[in-house]
């Protein structure tokens, strides 16, 4: 509601700040011109101040002003289209906002699969791959293209388990996905999804990024800069981990790049407490907390009004919610809450580190009105070079800690009637090969797959997104793109859409650039799949 | 053996010229045989330098036509005394003729063997330009050996049979070279009714929804009607409806139904890339797999105007099936002026319930609330304090809060409600039954309360209600449901 009565806070916002002085106070809904003469003003001052302490600080100076300029200042049209303003009250910034056009999804639920799970085992139905199963794959496969293991000659894989038509749309899935089956009808399934990147960090990056290099904002990031968050005591865009490790993409994946960090997510632990030292230590009331975050939020604020940089507001703010987090988030991440059917039915065990838990989580942290739920699960990268990481193996542990979660994570949005304006996506950040991976060239014990950037298989099911369907085909072995090929950048877009925005609309004024997710090549909505 | 065809040799020597000549003359007529007898035009398409002499039959045709027509008038004229001196010129006339005629059948032959030509129009006109080149041959040997007497009864069929024949040819060449209906296409009314041709020549317009209209129609319409419509029409042929695909081009119909080999429609776009043939032309990008596919299809299954586009299982989806997305632009002016009565309302309710009431979206007056944050704190008398904004609500999630059956009036007095939650809340019965007059509402949510199937009378009416969640309610699986709201309960 921030459109609305930011004007009329505007005064007291300004007041709050102690000892803010007009000419000091920031910059956020005043004329452009009067916006530049005040930068000018802070500028002259900053850089007399900086010669003092060298060329270093001439550099400093310079970043402060880097900071202080308000990157929305400008009114000048992308495009064409007129910008859309998503100035905040600065001691508000996670305030809700509305979306651009009315929206079908409100929250978005990301559950990523760490390493690129095969499509092949799971989605994608290649008899004639079957057929030709330890053949040597055709000089037509490797020609021009770039793999992380295989050399040589590979051999053909078939899929290592049997598939079935499962619902009423009749979708193509092996055996090893029996609960999450059921809702293949509430599913849609995009087959042609293709990447440019085929090593895991960098793929991630695109993924959530839309880029693959380090820096960039990331898509939970972009939804709660441009919507804001429901609920003040959490944060709006968290993200949870299982399978042991964190994604080799690190926290970059969940960062706000060039955002204000206030946009950035907040991992959280799994059991224990949500985040680490949210609660108080011995012997420290709330009472007492409450006024020491008085006191550094006091200094905070000088600091702001000096050099009216946005960092130090999410400073304060990132402050406050942790103290509103001791109450909320604990109970919001504390599953014992939910009744032991519910936890039966996601195979949930209270204060294990497990998909499962995270999935009741994040239907949890959805009814809480959190708006981006990211999800990892790491172990699916089956290049066969361990059990762990064999689709003979350690393939079918991933699927079994995955499956029965995400079935019960839909049944219950479905039940709950959250699956109305909830966006489910599940996906890897590549494909895999139709061939049999060769480390080094000679035959391995176990069985693998190489990456394959080419052609892999993601679904999503929920708000704005039309159920039952299958987008996009690949050939006969499963390796190459056919029809209807949609790019990262394509997804973002659509998801984009879902929530109530054009992609070219929900953007950031950063290094001369209106910086957006989907980034400057072509981009198209996939309209075939919106509801 | 040997001698007795050096005796016949010997004995043809000893013929006079004319005769000779008659029989050397039958050696080009058999060539022509046997290059229409052992290498039939076959569709497919051959060297260029074939193609290239073939291209000359288009001229050398009309030589004797204009021949053979032209026999007839100098007999009729050479019966009169006036005109005497003209009836020597009839026998070179036909001599020549018939050389004519010869020539043009062989580079005929030459055009529908290199050029890809197939089909019965083709073979009808072939093989009535060899009786053609036939029955001139007849003429002009009866016409020199008749030549004393005026009218020989063999020579006068002869000469009418060529007559109608190279009528015949002419005019299933005319059909090649300028579509099936050149000739009757502009027949005026009154002269087709007295002449009893029907006017089904034209065929019928393709029923809206039909397998053409939605699958074909956009295929063609994005690949082939810039040069085959309205605009231009290359080939005479015009892709842009369902009656100019089937009327054809200059080389016939292009769709014959159930016949992918000879509808050109089909051959065409299907050719290898890089082919002469092929269409769209070279430089032009190809048509995807699943285009080239859903033609096919239609063909195969007869080309019908009125199939259903549902009909054919397996066809693959349109390529552009779904609309681009267009975003409409946000009148600012506009939406300021709709928001305009109740902007101070909601401001001041907004500093006391924030983050709660939000507008559906930036172009928009319509309200969406969403109280289930406040769980407890927000209960039947912060309901009532939102009264001026009832009318603006479109969505709203009253879930988990303190709500009551007293609140039902207020609830149903939100007309304009899409969406309402009420999941987890004290309301009974009485709340929903209440809520019958929401008609635009399309979700309701009582997920959670202690609602019993008799409040489903109040949802089955309805008209827009797509989704009821009714978990965990006294309602079950075995509960009674009204029809209309079969399929609509979710569990």
């Amino acid at each position: 509601m921030v459109m609305n009565n930011f004007n009329l806070d505007q005064g007291a916002a300004a007041d709050g700040l102690a000892n803010a002085s007009p000419e000091n106070s920031p910059a956020v809904d005043a004329h452009p011109e009067e916006v530049l003469a005040r930068l000018q003003a802070q500028t002259r001052r900053h850089f007399l101040r900086s010669l003092s302490a060298g060329v270093g600080s001439l550099f400093l100076g310079n970043m402060a002003l880097n900071y202080a300029a308000p990157a929305q200042a400008s009114e000048l049209a992308i495009d064409g289209m007129p910008r859309l303003d998503f100035r905040r009250d600065p001691t508000r910034p996670l305030s809700v906002l509305p979306p651009q056009f009315a929206a079908r999804a409100k929250r978005i639920i990301y559950l990523h699969m760490v390493g690129a799970p095969s499509q092949l085992e799971l989605f994608e139905h290649k008899p004639e791959l079957m057929r030709l199963d330890g053949q040597d794959c055709p000089a037509s496969f490797l020609q021009g293209k770039r793999f992380a293991f295989i050399s040589g000659v590979p051999k053909l894989l078939g899929s290592q388990y049997p598939f079935h038509q499962s619902g009423q749309s009749g979708a193509w899935i092996s055996d090893r996905l029996p609960h999450f089956e059921k809702h293949v009808d509430d599913v849609c399934f995009i087959k042609s999804m293709h990447t440019d990147q085929f090593n895991h960090a960098p793929a991630q990056l695109l993924v959530h990024t839309g880029n693959a290099r380090l820096g960039y904002a990331s898509m939970g990031s972009w939804v709660l800069y441009g919507l804001g968050s429901e609920n003040q005591n959490l944060p709006g865009f968290i993200v949870l981990v299982s399978g042991g490790k964190q994604p080799d993409g690190g926290k970059q994946l969940w960062a706000s790049g060039f955002l204000p960090s206030v946009y950035q997510g907040v991992l959280c632990r799994s059991h224990g407490e949500p985040v680490l030292y949210l609660e108080n230590p011995k012997n420290v009331s709330r009472s007492l907390r409450r006024s020491e975050l008085d006191a550094i939020d006091e200094i905070n604020r000088q600091q702001f009004a000096e050099f009216g940089n946005p960092e130090t507001i999410t400073r304060i703010s990132q402050y406050e919610m942790a103290f509103r987090m001791q109450m909320e988030a604990t109970d919001a991440l504390d599953i014992r809450k939910e009744s032991a059917a519910t936890l039966a039915a996601y195979g949930s065990k209270p204060g294990e580190e497990s998909f499962a838990n995270n999935c009741l989580v994040a239907r949890r942290l959805a009814e809480r009105g959190v708006r981006f739920i990211q999800l990892y699960h790491w172990g699916w990268d089956s290049h066969g070079s361990s059990a762990r990481e064999a689709l003979n193996a350690g393939f079918t542990d991933r699927c079994r800690e995955v499956d029965q979660p995400m079935g019960a994570l839909l049944a219950d949005l479905k039940q709950r009637g959250m699956l109305e304006d909830t966006l489910v996506v599940w996906g890897g950040e590549f494909g895999r090969t139709s061939m049999r991976e060769n480390r080094n060239g000679s035959a391995m014990q176990l069985i693998g797959r190489d990456h394959n950037p080419g052609a892999f298989t993601i679904w999503l099911a929920g708000g704005g997104i039309k159920p039952g369907i299958t987008h996009g085909e690949t050939d006969a072995m499963g390796y190459e793109i056919v029809k209807d090929p949609v790019e990262f950048r394509d997804l973002h877009a659509t998801i984009l859409y879902a929530m109530g925005f054009d992609h070219r609309r929900l953007n950031y004024s950063f290094q001369g650039l209106d910086q957006k997710l989907t980034g400057v090549k072509p981009t198209r909505i996939v309209s075939e799949i919106l509801a | 053996m040997i001698s007795r065809i050096r005796q016949l040799i010997s004995r043809i020597r000893q013929w006079p010229l004319r005769d000779r000549l008659g029989l050397y003359t039958l050696a080009p007529i058999l060539l022509l045989l046997a290059l229409l007898l052992f290498f039939p035009p076959d569709g497919a398409q051959r060297s260029d330098w074939a193609q290239f002499i073939g291209g000359f039959h288009l001229l050398t045709i009309h030589f004797p036509i204009v021949l053979i027509l032209f026999v007839p008038v100098v007999e009729i004229a050479a019966r009169s005394r006036r005109f005497q001196y003209l009836l020597p010129a009839i026998e070179p006339l036909w001599t020549l003729a018939f050389f004519s005629a010869v020539v043009a059948a062989i580079l005929g032959w030459f055009l529908a063997r290199s050029g890809g030509s197939a089909g019965s129009l083709v073979v009808q006109h072939m093989w009535a330009g060899f009786f053609v080149s036939l029955c001139c041959w007849a003429c002009w040997r009866f016409r020199g050996r008749f030549a004393g007497r005026r009218f020989h009864i063999a020579y006068l069929s002869a000469l009418a049979l060529t007559v109608i024949l190279i009528s015949f040819t002419g005019y299933r060449g005319g059909q090649l070279s300028h579509g099936e209906a050149h000739l009757t296409e502009h027949l005026p009314s009154p002269l087709r009714n007295w002449l009893g041709v029907s006017k089904q020549q034209g065929p019928t317009a393709a029923t809206p929804d039909s397998f053409f209209v939605l699958r074909v129609e956009p295929v063609l319409a994005q690949n082939c009607v810039e040069c085959h419509g309205p605009s231009r029409q290359k080939g005479n042929l015009r892709l842009d409806s369902y009656e100019a695909v089937m009327r054809g081009g200059k080389s016939g119909p292009v769709v014959k139904a159930g016949d992918l080999k000879n509808s050109d429609l089909f051959q065409r776009v299907s050719h290898p890339p890089g082919s002469e043939k092929i269409m769209p032309p070279q430089g032009k990008p190809p048509l995807p797999a699943d285009q080239i596919k859903l033609i096919e299809l239609w063909i195969s299954a007869g080309a019908s105007p009125n199939l259903a586009a549902n009909a054919i299982q397996g066809a693959p989806g349109t390529a552009r099936a779904a609309a681009e997305v267009t975003i409409p632009e946000i009148d600012a002016a506009a939406v300021a002026k709709q928001r305009a009565p109740f902007t101070v309302t909601l401001a001041d309710l907004d500093k006391r319930y924030p983050d709660t009431i939000e507008y559906e979206s930036r172009g928009s007056a319509k309200l969406a609330i969403n109280a289930s944050l406040m769980g407890g704190k927000f209960g039947d008398d912060d309901l009532a304090q939102l009264k001026p904004l009832f009318d603006q609500f479109v969505a709203a999630d009253f879930s988990n809060t303190a709500i009551t059956d007293r609140s039902a009036s207020n609830l149903a007095a939100m007309k304009h409600l899409r969406k309402l939650r009420l999941m987890q809340t004290r309301i009974t019965d009485a709340t929903v039954l209440a809520l019958g007059g929401l008609n635009e509402l399309e979700s309701l949510n009582v997920f959670g309360t202690r609602i019993t199937p008799a409040a489903l009378k109040a949802a089955e009416h309805m008209p827009d209600l797509q989704h009821l969640y009714a978990g965990e309610t006294i309602i079950t699986t075995n509960s009674p449901l009204p029809d209309a709201l079969k399929g609509k309960v979710q569990f």
